[in-house]
């Protein structure tokens, strides 16, 4: 797309805009897929976990195994940041 | 190191006459792990049954109930009771039937006094709320009691009344839901009931009083005041007698357990008429001298003998083995899982790695101080909670790298130190009015973390291929296991290969340039080949498996989180910096005024609450990101777990001494 009157300037400034626009997407996006999947993993962990302590730590497991999801929109919103 | 700690299994057996002192031994070596018998009617088992308690073992039992009552009545607690110089158990036996039953005379008359004094000043305390309503009743309560042909109601009502019978009427409508009191004939008693309930009316019990309501209310808060002040005496004395009795009772409670455990013990055992059986582990290196210990108790007369241990039927209890160093990391381990016997005990790694991971995430000069003063702070309140020392041992070590790594990313508060960053920068430059430099080295930093994650990777695979090699018998399938175990390695260096062949990254050997062979670079050869071996050491072994090949990226990926996370939490530090110093006290600074004052002291609070939220969430990121990476990417690569704790028969004594 060519915008007339559009000088270097603008367009990086917009380019820069724009990078950040999909920072921002990508981080909020992958953070709200993490949420969903440890809504129902936080819930039951939190349920065996109280019925029996010693599942403390495999419950932790499952709970951040989604977390992975977040980690990618954060790496790729430092990709776009700062390439 | 590297090994939990070797174990013998112990069969003991001898005549039951040597039931007590071999007990009593074995409790105060305190490393007999018992195997509790289940009788059986197999063959070979013929006549074994679970042995009795020995004789003193209810009179004991009882002794400790009186014990722990008492403690609980004064509430004493083992845990809040300073140490204090070791009573001998001899003479506390003898003080338990006479010294004990005096102190429970004195407490319990203390007691029932208290509980006494409480009835009765709830009792006032009913009085006083029966007597509330009345206080606007001008006249002598003994007035609206006491007929033998007239009744009386009171009670609350919305508005005043007129009853249809002849009576008496009383009506305050300035107290609470409004005070209303008739006296009439009792032959009226049906039709005055009819007409007040149709008028909202809720009817109060009449005081037994003789005077005044608001004079009787008086008399009744004083009494109760009183017995209030009687019962903060009683609680005195008996808090006196807590301090004073505190650390007897503490020791009894101690030495009647030992007793108790000790009488109970044979529950455990196999016995016949005459002889018992006691079956457990022992840690290798104190069976010795146990044994030798048990020899001497009985003169002899006790038969110890070292049985081969069966991996496949017995589950042999796990001890760490570790260097000082690594034992708070097995904290970290008990949460995931103990090891089994014949698996690499990854504890040292983790105590090594995971400071280092909380480092390399929260590389702050300042936070690291607070991390490291709170983990000394909190030490007071946690003073006999062993896994809550380790996890503070933990927090040490982890903050202590986490200073560190500031010192290496110049970083303090999410300010610059004055010195450069080494190697890495990590500083934001939120709010610059001029530009001061590039920004973050992000691209750097992720790709050290992936380096990090495929060397991790490459050593737990490595670890598989030792556990393999110790564990599984010579053969085809441990070939196979192996084999597979390689051919993940080879896939993950395959692909490295051929993305290096491809684009020259920092940090990254550049094989872009390599020798051409029939218009091939030699390198994107070797990593296809690598990948093609790989995938068919893996495919032998389970072909399922291969579903699992794109786990080789992600896992490699999820160790990015360590400059992602880090990066995220430089930035919030950055954020609140620019909040409260650029946004808030600069200008009021620059422009001095009333309101500076004003917003000078919002931009300290920001400062500080945006730093301690950002410190809590420092904790729990690095905690939580550095641990998963453990659990999750390291140890899915070797790690069984599963082992069962090594419980010992006996206590550390803490209070008492034999």
């Amino acid at each position: 797309m060519v915008v007339e009157g559009m000088t270097v300037e603008v367009a990086q400034a917009s380019a820069v805009g724009f990078k950040a626009i999909g920072a921002g997407l990508a981080v909020g996006l992958a953070g709200m897929g993490t949420g969903l999947a440890q809504l129902g993993i936080g819930g039951a962990a939190v349920g065996a976990t109280a019925e029996n302590k010693e599942m403390f730590g495999l419950a932790l497991l499952f709970t951040v195994i989604p977390e992975t999801v977040v980690i990618f929109g954060l790496v790729v919103a430092l990709l776009l940041l700062f390439t | 190191m590297f090994k939990v700690q070797r174990m013998s299994k112990l069969l003991i057996a001898a005549s039951k006459d040597q039931l007590d002192p071999i007990v009593r031994e074995l409790y105060r070596h305190n490393v007999f792990h018992i195997e509790d018998f289940v009788e059986q009617n197999a063959e070979g088992f013929d006549g074994l049954k679970i042995g009795k308690p020995m004789e003193n073992a209810p009179e004991t039992s009882t002794e400790l109930l009186r014990v722990r009552s008492l403690s609980n009545t004064m509430g004493i607690k083992a845990d809040s009771v300073e140490k204090e110089a070791l009573q001998s158990a001899g003479s506390l036996h003898k003080s338990i039937g006479e010294e004990l039953p005096a102190i429970e005379k004195e407490v319990a008359a203390l007691v029932s006094k208290r509980n006494e004094l409480e009835s009765k000043a709830r009792e006032c305390e009913q009085k006083i709320q029966e007597l509330s309503p009345f206080t606007s009743f001008p006249y002598d309560l003994s007035l609206l009691s006491g007929y033998d042909d007239f009744s009386v109601v009171a009670g609350h009502i919305p508005h005043d009344v007129k009853l249809p019978v002849d009576c008496e009427e009383f009506f305050a409508e300035n107290s609470e839901g409004n005070l209303y009191i008739a006296v009439f004939k009792k032959s009226g008693q049906k039709e005055v009931e009819d007409f007040l309930s149709g008028n909202g009316f809720q009817s109060l019990p009449i005081p037994k009083e003789c005077g005044d309501a608001l004079g009787r209310i008086n008399s009744y808060t004083h009494e109760k005041n009183s017995l209030e002040k009687e019962t903060g005496e009683i609680n005195e004395q008996i808090a006196a007698l807590k301090s004073k009795h505190a650390s007897y009772l503490v020791a009894c409670d101690e030495l009647l357990t030992a007793d108790v455990e000790r009488a109970e013990a044979p529950l455990r055992f196999a016995t016949t008429e005459q002889t018992f059986v006691a079956e457990g582990w022992v840690p290798t290196d104190k069976a010795k001298s146990l044994v030798k210990d048990l020899e001497s108790v009985t003169g002899g007369k006790v038969f110890v003998t070292e049985e081969e241990i069966d991996y496949d039927k017995d589950s042999v209890p796990i001890e760490y083995d570790n260097p000082d160093f690594s034992k708070p990391s097995e904290v970290l381990m008990d949460i995931y899982s103990r090891p089994q016997y014949n698996e690499f005990d990854p504890t040292l790694l983790v105590a090594i790695v995971f400071p280092i991971f909380f480092g390399f995430i929260l590389g702050d000069i300042a936070y690291g101080l607070i991390l490291l003063i709170v983990s000394v702070w909190l030490r007071k309140y946690l003073k006999d909670s062993i896994a809550g020392n380790q996890l503070l041992d933990v927090l040490r070590n982890a903050s202590i790298m986490s200073i560190i790594f500031g010192v290496i990313f110049s970083e303090f508060l999410g300010f610059a130190c004055p010195w450069e960053p080494f190697f890495i920068s990590r500083h934001f430059h939120i709010g610059a009015t001029e530009a001061t430099g590039g920004g973050p080295d992000a691209i750097i930093l992720l790709i050290i973390s992936a380096w990090i994650g495929i060397l991790h990777i490459t050593l737990g695979r490595s670890i598989h291929i030792r556990n393999t090699c110790i564990q599984m018998h010579p053969g085809k399938h441990r070939s196979k296991v192996i084999f597979a175990q390689l051919g993940w390695i080879m896939v993950m260096w395959g692909i490295l290969f051929l993305i290096w062949t491809i684009a020259a990254i920092p940090l990254m050997p550049d094989l872009t340039a390599g020798p051409m062979v029939t218009g091939f670079n030699v390198f994107a050869f070797i990593g296809a080949l690598l990948i093609v071996a790989g995938i068919i050491g893996i495919g032998l072994d389970s072909a399922l498996e291969l579903m699992e090949l794109t786990t080789i990226i992600s896992h490699v990926l999820s160790y990015t989180r360590l400059a992602a996370v880090g990066l995220s939490s430089v930035a919030i530090a950055a954020v609140v910096n620019f909040i409260s110093i650029g946004m808030m006290i600069e200008p009021a600074f620059a422009d001095f005024g009333l309101m500076s004052f004003v917003m000078i002291i919002a931009g300290i609070f920001v400062f500080l609450i945006g730093h301690i939220l950002n410190t809590a969430l420092g904790l729990l990121s690095g905690g939580l990101h550095s641990i998963r990476l453990h659990y999750v990417e390291f140890f899915t690569k070797f790690y069984q777990g599963g082992g069962k704790k090594y419980e010992p028969f006996g206590i550390i004594r803490k209070f008492t001494e034999e």
